[in-house]
């Protein structure tokens, strides 16, 4: 593999932040990216959203997704300056790069297995419109599936 | 009816995987309880995602621990991956560590 590894970054600003802080928040992030020579893929903000639990005090909290693309040596560095910034209250780093290749692999093998079944049978490759339907309403079914174990879940 | 379901519910705890196993075979009337199977693998879902809630609450039960996978079906390999992605959603809030 390459020393490029993709990382998603999440961090929860406090619910009143106000948009300057925000953007100054991104442009810390954008400028410790750019001297690793790594770049920012994608930069989602959720706003704010309801805390599961209570976080330095509040119930509530702005939420800020980037994706970035970049050297591990990122990580340890980002990690640090964020967990300095007061205008952080929670940040977490992910690798996700490995279990994003692992799911497009198996997405890959398990298309091409259906192929090759079906083709072995002697169907067209691909399934046909009124097979689909089948298989939705069969989809359709199993939604009673939930309440079967959940009915036994709490307890 | 009501007998058998409570009967079940008793034996769930010492030979419960054993019992389990029978019924599906043996097809218990009124009781019915399908075959468990794996949400992901039905669903084909490669990656599960630690920042989709809609995807991950229906494993994790009221007191907000992690659905063991005998009571929920899911498959080891799955399982493997809800429990990552739960572990990873309760570190930024999206998920709860307890309610109680």
């Amino acid at each position: 593999m390459s020393d490029v590894r993709q990382y998603e970054l999440v961090y929860i600003a406090p619910p009143e932040t106000t948009e300057e802080v925000l953007a100054d928040l991104h442009t810390q992030v954008a400028a410790v990216v750019e001297r690793f020579g790594g770049t920012i893929e994608k930069t989602e903000a959720w706003g704010r959203r309801r805390l599961a639990y209570e976080i330095a005090g509040h119930r509530e909290g702005a939420y800020v997704l980037e994706v970035i693309n970049g050297p591990g040596a990122l990580t340890a560095e980002l990690d640090r300056r964020l967990r300095v910034l007061d205008a952080v209250m929670r940040h977490m780093i992910v690798r996700v790069d490995e279990d994003l290749a692992a799911a497009d692999r198996a997405r890959v093998r398990r298309k091409s297995a259906t192929t090759a079944r079906r083709v072995r049978r002697g169907l067209p490759p691909e399934p046909t419109e009124s097979e689909r339907q089948r298989r939705a309403d069969e989809d359709d079914d199993d939604g009673g599936m939930d309440g079967g174990f959940r009915d036994r879940g709490d307890r | 009816m009501s007998e058998m379901d409570k009967d079940s519910r008793g034996g769930g705890r010492s030979g419960g995987a054993k019992r389990d196993g029978g019924d599906k075979a043996g097809g218990r009337r009124g009781f019915f309880r399908r075959r468990r199977v794996c949400k992901f693998c039905l669903e084909k879902i490669d990656y599960i995602n630690y920042k989709d809630v809609r995807l991950i609450a229906p494993f994790i039960p009221e007191r907000g621990k992690i659905q063991p996978r005998r009571i929920s079906g899911v498959c080891a390999l799955h399982q493997r991956a809800l429990q990552t992605a739960i572990k990873r959603a309760r570190q930024i809030a999206l998920v709860p560590y307890v309610t109680d």
